[in-house]
């Protein structure tokens, strides 16, 4: 058999030729000739895998495919079938399909047929199973999706990305403490704090993303360097870098703000409005960081990245932000990408711009307004993306009369995972009970969708009573 | 759970093998053919293991790896313990599964072998074995070892948990909600194929060298900055000429002093401004940088021949001495070249240092500084010439000739005439040909005085040659006359030996091309004397046909 990197690019062909499969069978009948020939190109490609391999599972896990219990790799080139193919899968209820042996042009469209009649019943996953078995398929089977839940697995990744967000937190305090006291700054922790994030992003990435909802308003300058390394290196990986780039990414995003060490505490800390003086000390900021990562770090390609990103991250795309610059130049791709997670972070946070932190989604909204004037348009598209309308620590009132906060993202945006905190008579739940938006009754109807989504800074509630 | 003895057995000996590797791959190159047969080994050993087993498990203690409760390494030692080595970077447990080929152990065990002492390594081993991101070694990672304060997750948590929820901002916000209208305001961004597209110009464009922008950013800094910050950004500046030459990126390089030229050079910059950038040129001709530059030269890295020159043209006289010092230990001619160029530009700045270069104790250096010295050909350097004139190796001594000639002027003479009598016939040769590139009268007087002297006749007649050679540069009629004369005129007494002298004469005459000459050249072409009859015909040749 092929070796790892021609297994993953088969593995890669394989999901994509599958979407490609269902798309055009919900175009056209599976015995047409488009619908055909696009089996036939995926028949050439899963076959010599089965062959060589044995039975084949092609499985969702989260927002990921497995093949063979080995992660298929998010793929640019592909991204667009990867996630159709997840949310048609996790519509379908559909775990996994194993290909047990060569597959086979006639099987493949009954298989298309039952999938496709399946869209519309009440548990289409039965649908798909019973099917396969009345037309005595034998060369697949279907599995059925494992829910998410707060299972003892979960728990324990939630514990792992609890250690990973503080140790990080830890780590951030103590460079800048060492940064004022002119000590010597380890960048072998650094790297090591920020693999394990790359790491908790490549295989939990939501949950590690829910964890920059938890402000500390005390600590805002350590959380959110961290956090915007984390919203960086997930929005990274949404735009297919691969891993030693996104360490590079949370590297220079930890340290975007570095320049904030020479900023007097009681300026930074200051819970009234900034004088102009102030603010004029504040923008200094980004040139200060420069000058602190390239004297940390010495030079090399990825301090010379951190002082760009440090000095780029509040320019903006036209250039209407600081430091003012005599020559316009397109900033780096890094620092839009942490200018991006920078506003977002900083807006729902409440210790920069207006003081009082924004709700996830009316911050969305308001970057969404500076597309293409402060950030770009593109990358902040993939953002939006990736946060979901209703990031985490949105507080969402359900059309079941339940109060809820979103704690995670489902294959589709607009439905997300929900922890009611109260439940329809106005009760608080003391431990919360998880939800997903994207379950449907036996009818096909949605169990649960959101109607309103509130400020929970104006009701002053902590999140961390719930994410924690 | 206990393992079977077999087990342990091959577990301890993939070990050994693997402590053996480490040290066979730290001491020779991977060319060597030992360390190819260390991987090999290595790779036998623990495809042993893996022939009959799914995986190879090690749990990792401070001292001692284990396979289930046995221990099949104990190192109580800090040196050469793989124990501690994993240990010390939070690794807890480490597999090896089957599948694994020979290129995967292969970079393990070259992390294992790895100088982490180094200065600038800022890997340790996880991020080095992150790095490569192998798919049959796995292993687990205490994450605690990074914790700056034990105690902050716990108190991280209490403290954003302590303001608590409050129910009655929870009741409040369920009430509002309830009370409130309907509302849909999502707003979904799908991504389409155009934007892909675009995604992929932008990670294509990611792809540049961020060097000239670094420039950039620096200079816009300085730009902004108070006179208290000039020194540091300066100092970064240097930093950045450094890391640009460094890289091999020497257009980078003259970037920042360029910038630095032009705004030393602007009559609004602030004066303390042009004070500390005017320091970014002896930075750049520092030992440090020329070393650098050196070794790039002689590794034949391609450097931008425009840019190497034009980073020459801003170097300080600081740079000579360095440069000199480079030069004597290139090993290719290209890079020689180079910096001899460098030197004859610079070094017309600071004669005196250059001329320091004259007590290297290797002479090929001093005899290239003489060849600079010779470029510049400043009259200055007689001096230094007449001293290096006794320098102890001929090779040097004869540049010194050659620079003297081509120097001229009358303080040259009396040196190059003190060299007409050296015991090395080639030295003296030298002197002779030295005179002819001087050109003046005195040479061409000390020329003819040496040939009308009475130890002339003596010398063997090569060198004898070389005088008549070396007089025919004069096309003057005395020079003319004088060699019709010794042509024309017999001897009886040591008759071959002035007959050489006569051949000589002719040959003269020849390199003269006066045809007035031919009559004289034609008579002795008759003489029963075949040497002379065929020098004589050689110099009608050259006169008659020019060749």
């Amino acid at each position: 058999m092929a070796g790892e990197l021609e297994l993953q690019r088969l593995s890669k062909d394989i999901v994509n030729q599958l979407a490609a499969i269902v798309k055009t069978a919900q175009i056209h009948d599976p015995a047409n000739v488009a619908v055909v020939s696009s089996i036939e190109k995926f028949i050439a490609i899963i076959n010599p895998v089965v062959e060589s391999e044995g039975p084949t599972k092609l499985e969702v896990v989260g927002e990921f495919f497995y093949l063979n219990e080995t992660r298929v790799r998010y793929s640019m080139e592909y991204l667009l079938n990867f996630d159709f193919l997840i949310r048609e899968f996790k519509r379908h209820h559909l775990g996994s399909i194993v290909f047990e042996k060569a597959a086979r042009p006639e099987d493949m469209k009954v298989f298309l047929r039952v999938f496709i009649a399946s869209s519309f019943m009440p548990d289409p996953y039965e649908a798909i199973s019973d099917g396969l078995l009345q037309a005595g398929i034998h060369s697949l089977s279907v599995g059925v999706l494992r829910r998410i839940r707060e299972e003892e697995g979960q728990y324990d990744i939630r514990k792992t990305v609890k250690t990973t967000y503080f140790n990080a937190v830890s780590f951030a305090k103590g460079v800048m403490s060492k940064m004022k006291a002119g000590e010597r700054v380890s960048i072998r922790k650094a790297k090591r704090v920020v693999e394990s994030m790359v790491d908790l992003i490549l295989d939990q990435e939501e949950f590690l993303i829910g964890m920059t909802a938890i402000k500390d308003y005390d600590e805002y300058t350590y959380h959110h360097s961290v956090n915007v390394s984390i919203l960086s290196v997930a929005l990274g990986h949404r735009l297919g870098f691969p891993k030693n780039a996104l360490m590079e990414l949370g590297l220079v995003a930890l340290f975007h703000d570095i320049g904030k060490t020479d900023i007097p505490a009681e300026i930074l800390n200051k819970p009234s409005k900034f004088t102009e003086d102030e603010w004029k000390l504040i923008k200094r900021h980004p040139v200060w960081g420069v000058s602190a990562i390239l004297k940390m770090k010495g030079f090399d390609m990825t301090s010379v990245r951190a002082a760009i990103v440090a000095f780029e991250h509040h320019i903006h795309e036209d250039s209407t932000g600081y430091p003012r610059t005599r020559r316009v130049e397109d900033l780096d791709l890094f620092a839009r990408i942490v200018g991006i997670a920078d506003q977002y972070d900083g807006m729902t946070s409440s210790r920069v711009y207006s003081r009082v932190p924004m709700p996830p989604d009316k911050a969305l909204r308001l970057m969404m307004e500076r597309s293409g004037t402060q950030l770009d348009p593109l990358l902040l598209k993939f953002f939006v993306n990736m946060v979901g309308v209703y990031p985490v620590g949105t507080l969402v009132m359900l059309d079941t009369k339940e109060l809820g906060l979103v704690n995670g993202s489902t294959a589709m945006p607009d439905r997300p995972r929900v922890m009611v905190v109260m439940d329809d008579k106005g009760n608080k739940l003391d431990s919360g009970k998880m939800v997903d938006l994207s379950e449907k009754s036996p009818d096909g109807k949605y169990l649960r969708s959101i109607i309103k989504t509130l400020d929970p800074n104006k009701y002053r509630l902590n999140l961390a009573e719930f994410l924690l | 759970m206990e393992q079977p003895s077999e087990d342990i057995k091959l577990a301890k000996e993939v070990l050994n093998s693997f402590t053996k590797t480490k040290k066979t791959l730290r001491m020779y190159p991977s060319n060597n053919p030992l360390y190819a047969k260390a991987v090999e080994d290595a790779y036998k050993k623990l495809s042993e293991f893996l022939d009959y087993r799914k995986e190879l498990k090690l749990r990792i203690k401070q001292n001692e790896l284990l396979v289930g409760a046995d221990v099949v390494y104990h190192n109580p030692g800090k040196d050469d313990n793989l124990a501690l080595f994993f240990f010390k970077d939070g690794m807890r447990e480490m597999s090896f599964s089957n599948g694994i080929q020979p290129e995967e152990l292969q970079a393990f065990l070259e992390v294992l072998a790895f100088d982490f002492e180094r200065e600038d390594v800022e890997e340790d081993v996880v991020t080095l074995l992150w790095q490569k991101d192998f798919k049959h070694i796995k292993y687990i990672v205490d994450d605690t070892v990074l914790t700056e304060d034990e105690q902050y997750e716990q108190e991280a948590v209490r403290h954003v948990k302590e303001a608590g929820v409050s129910d009655d901002g929870l009741k409040k916000a369920y009430e509002d909600a309830i009370s409130a209208e309907e509302e849909k305001d999502v707003t979904l961004v799908p991504i389409t194929d155009k934007d892909l597209k675009q995604l992929t110009v932008y990670i294509e464009r990611d792809a540049y060298d961020r060097k000239e922008k670094l420039i950039e950013m620096l200079y816009e800094m300085l730009y902004q900055a108070e006179p208290a910050e000039f020194e540091g950004i300066v100092d970064l500046l240097n930093d950045a000429v450094r890391f640009s030459v460094t890289h091999g990126d020497i257009a980078s390089a003259v970037s920042v002093m360029k910038r630095a030229r032009d705004l030393t050079g602007s009559p609004s910059a602030p004066e303390e401004l042009k004070r500390h950038l005017n320091a970014v040129f002896p930075h750049a001709s520092s030992h440090e940088l020329i070393k650098i530059i050196g070794e790039l030269l002689d590794a034949g890295d391609v450097i931008n021949e425009t840019s190497f020159q034009e980073y020459i043209g801003f170097l300080t006289k600081d740079a000579i001495t360095p440069l000199m010092s480079v030069l004597g230990e290139l090993k290719s001619i290209g890079a020689r070249k180079a910096v001899i160029a460098a030197l004859v530009s610079l070094g017309r700045k600071d004669i005196a240092t250059l001329a320091g270069g004259l007590k290297d104790e290797r002479w090929y250096v001093v005899r290239n500084i003489i060849y600079i010295l010779r470029m510049i050909g400043d009259k200055k350097i007689g001096d230094h010439l007449t001293k290096a004139l006794k320098h102890p190796d001929l090779r040097v001594r004869k540049e010194v000739l050659t620079a003297m000639g081509e120097l001229g002027g009358p303080a040259v003479i009396p040196p190059i005439k003190e060299s007409l009598d050296d015991p090395e016939a080639s030295i003296r040769v030298s002197a002779v040909r030295a005179l002819a590139r001087a050109g003046s009268d005195l040479a061409r007087r000390t020329l003819l005085e040496r040939i009308t002297g009475k130890v002339f006749l003596d010398a063997e007649f090569s060198e004898k040659k070389e005088y008549f050679e070396a007089l025919s540069r004069w096309k003057e009629d005395d020079v003319f006359g004088f060699l019709m004369g010794v042509v024309k005129k017999t001897h009886l007494f040591k008759k071959a030996k002035h007959d050489e002298v006569r051949a000589c004469a002719a040959y003269g005459l020849g390199l003269l091309g006066n045809k007035d000459s031919l009559p004289a050249l034609y008579k002795l072409r008759e003489s029963k004397n075949k040497f002379l009859s065929e020098y004589a015909y050689s110099a009608i040749r050259r006169i008659e046909y020019g060749r």
